[in-house]
């Protein structure tokens, strides 16, 4: 008997797990709904919680339209669209930053915005300068992207300190450089600067090169690079010079999170990185840390524009008026601002620039203006190899570079030579 | 000192000196040659753990190197907040499910090329080993299409299907190799005695196989558990969501919430470290099982 009920116990209790493997879920009101999946390209702690507040409020509005979220984190967002294209499985709406928008064209992955924003009420409510980042991103062939936000690159410093020391925010990387010597106090183990050597540094590196050479393109007339630039070379040497003098010793291998912990810790007294810091920055620090943006060099300052991130609407989508529903309403004034104000970001809703929160931004205001001031150096992410090279094989260069292996000008003419390649292959294919 | 040992010749008295400082000398030695390394070894295995410890008790922003005082905010973050309730039940139905699987499978794949001569059977063993080599970001494709055509994307059942074809060509070469181990003549002796092959195997051939079921069903369990791509892959509905995707989303692009990502590296390691609490003894026998042949 006993052995009778264990078998009926075990039988059931396999059939309860059977049961709970399934998908689950009924139809229910879903089944009068459209249901759109909606793939969040950079999901954490600090944006879900934005989507999700967000959606809930765009449902309320419309009613017939459900989105699901999902979120993807931005280290594996690559490999799952990828995928997700391979196999005919895209969601509706995606997130899409320009990094990911040449992958996504390549493969022919996403529908042109273009018209859909002729006739949407957001149609002249959009950065400009976004718009062209966007379009400059995919090729200059259309609108694949819809913006939500832009990223510029910014300096963040101590400003305590730099009160304490009697030094003014630094306008020239002259004045950068010397603040950094001045702060600089290796036997209490506190330095005035840190470099971004391991992973991110080789964006981080050329953001710096073209705001001291103020060079604005990144290919001249004949499609060669601008990257060995002397000018840019120069800067490349005189932030190599630093390393180990002004900068830990440990940044030959730091990424932002560790460059970001010294700050913290009061070790360095700057530290470059973009406003996606923003929120770190000031919960961290508040008051005592300020943002200010790369400093000029001898012939003014030139900015390389930062991924500019956004959504995109999926080519296998059988719910595309539903999807550009929802974007529309992500791009709306309120949403926009929301969800900018929330994540340190600059909102591509340019009704939001009169947003009291942006207006009295500080750093994020200054940014946008940099981003909006039409001045911005697109850097060439619509090359298929535009990642390889600034990351796979600029990045462990940099590191020789930073250990006195390799001069800074074989450094940025291994990048250059290998931008100047792609783009002659680039423009072979695509004219 | 007793007077019966103030009695003993010096010589003797010598001699027992002699004997107790060798004792001394081989203890002092025997801890520095083997536990004083064994001590270091484990202290460098537990700080990571401690650490990870640390920052799930200690409240966020705190410097403490002890975690006091104790705070469970990041549990509650991660365990309400964060749907590690709803991620830590599928990743026990998926690894519950990839365990029997594979256990299933191994036993009678392991029993058939054990006990089975058969043409073809080196080679048959020679692809299961060589499956090994094919890793499964290369598969994601084609499996993607198979279980789309399956209707199995977005099912819990997708992942145990993989998990189990991918886990099942090691499972099966390290069953065969327990099943070997068995004597024969035992099955061979209750088939003479009026069993099939089937009972033979059920009554006495399964249960010398106690140490092999478990060192081959917790690998299976571990590496269910543990598996991130094919979850982040074949799943999208965050109520199917596992473990590991879930810890991944602790880890924003600039924004790493500590507190979250230790606790919910406890709620992943826990279960790990109770089968393997439960289940070593028999690990070692299964390991070890045909290591000495006599």
């Amino acid at each position: 008997m006993a052995r009778s009920l264990r078998t009926a116990a075990a039988a059931l209790a396999a059939l309860g797990l059977l049961t709970a493997c399934g998908s689950g879920g009924s139809a229910g009101d879903s089944a009068k709904k459209t249901v759109i999946t909606f793939w969040d390209n950079n999901a954490g702690p600090a944006r879900t919680p934005l989507y999700q507040h967000l959606i809930d409020e765009f449902e309320k509005a419309h009613p017939g339209i459900e989105v699901k979220y999902v979120g993807v984190t931005s280290s594996e967002v690559a490999e799952k669209y990828n995928t997700a294209i391979a196999a005919g499985s895209t969601p509706d709406v995606g997130g899409v930053t320009t990094a990911l928008l040449a992958s996504l064209t390549a493969q022919k992955a996403l529908v042109p915005l273009d018209e859909r924003l002729a006739g949407s009420p957001l149609n002249g409510k959009l950065s400009a300068a976004m718009l062209e980042t966007s379009k400059a991103a995919a090729g200059g062939k259309g609108l694949y992207q819809l913006p939500s936000s832009g990223n510029q690159d910014v300096i963040w410093y101590r400003a305590d300190k730099f009160e304490e020391a009697g030094i003014g925010v630094p306008k020239t990387w002259d004045e950068l450089f010397a603040a950094a010597a001045k702060l600089t106090d290796r036997s209490k183990n506190q330095y005035g600067f840190t470099i971004r050597g391991g992973a991110g540094s080789g964006f981080q590196v050329l953001a710096e090169a073209y705001a001291y050479s103020g060079l604005t393109e990144v290919f001249d007339a004949n499609g060669k690079s601008t990257v060995d630039d002397p000018k840019n070379v120069e800067l490349i040497a005189r932030i190599a010079a630093q390393y180990k003098q002004t900068t830990p010793e440990a940044d030959v291998s730091n990424a932002y999170p560790q460059m970001l912990a010294q700050f913290q810790a009061n070790q360095v007294m700057m530290v470059h990185h973009n406003l996606g810091s923003t929120k770190d920055v000031r919960s961290a620090l508040g008051d005592k840390a300020a943002g200010m943006l790369l400093p000029a060099g001898p012939n003014g300052t030139a900015t390389l524009a930062n991924p500019v991130d956004g959504f995109g609407v999926f080519k296998n989508s059988k719910h595309q008026d539903a999807a550009w529903t929802f974007l529309e309403y992500l791009d709306s004034h309120g949403a926009n601002s929301y969800w900018n104000e929330n994540a340190g970001q600059i909102p591509a809703n340019t009704e939001a620039y009169a947003d009291d929160w942006y207006v009295k931004s500080g750093i994020t205001k200054r940014a946008g203006d940099a981003l909006n001031s039409g001045k911005l150096v697109q850097p060439p992410v619509y090359l298929p190899q535009y990642s390889k090279i600034t990351k796979t094989e600029a990045e462990p260069n940099f590191q020789k570079v930073l250990l006195g292996r390799m001069s800074p000008a074989d450094f940025a003419k291994s990048v250059a030579d290998a931008l100047t390649k792609a783009q002659a292959d680039y423009r072979a294919k695509n004219g | 000192m007793s007077a019966d040992a103030t009695r003993l010749p010096a010589a003797r008295r010598g001699a027992a000196r002699s004997v107790r400082a060798t004792a001394v000398r081989d203890r002092t030695g025997r801890l520095l040659r083997l536990f004083l390394p064994l001590g270091l070894y484990l202290l460098f295995t537990l700080v990571p753990f401690y650490w990870m410890l640390l920052f799930a008790l200690r409240p966020a922003g705190s410097t403490s190197l002890l975690p006091w005082p104790v705070t469970f905010e990041h549990f509650d973050t991660v365990w309400n907040g964060m749907g590690f309730r709803t991620y830590f039940t599928n990743s026990v139905l998926i690894a519950a499910l990839t365990l029997v699987s594979v256990t299933f499978f191994a036993l009678m794949g392991g029993y058939a090329l054990a006990r089975f001569a058969f043409r073809g059977r080196r080679a048959f063993m020679l692809a299961l080993l060589c499956t090994q080599f094919v890793p499964g970001a290369m598969m994601l494709i084609p499996l993607f299409n198979v279980f789309q055509l399956l209707h199995l994307i977005d099912t819990r059942w997708s992942l145990v299907v993989a998990e189990t074809v991918f886990q099942l060509p090691l499972a099966m070469i390290l069953m065969s190799g327990f099943v070997k181990n068995v004597p024969v003549e035992l099955e061979e002796s209750a088939m003479v005695d009026g069993c099939g092959r089937l009972r033979a195997f059920l009554a006495v051939v399964l249960p010398l196989l106690r140490p092999g079921i478990v060192a081959v069903g917790s690998f299976a369990f571990i590496g269910s558990w543990n598996n991130f791509l094919f979850a982040l892959m074949f799943l999208n509905d965050p109520e199917l969501q596992t473990v590991p995707v879930g810890l991944q989303t602790t880890i924003g692009e600039n924004t790493v919430d500590f507190g979250a990502l230790a606790a919910g590296g406890v709620v992943a390691a826990v279960p790990v470290v109770l089968v393997f609490a439960f289940v070593q003894k028999y690990l070692v026998q299964g390991m070890s099982a045909g290591a000495v042949k006599g």
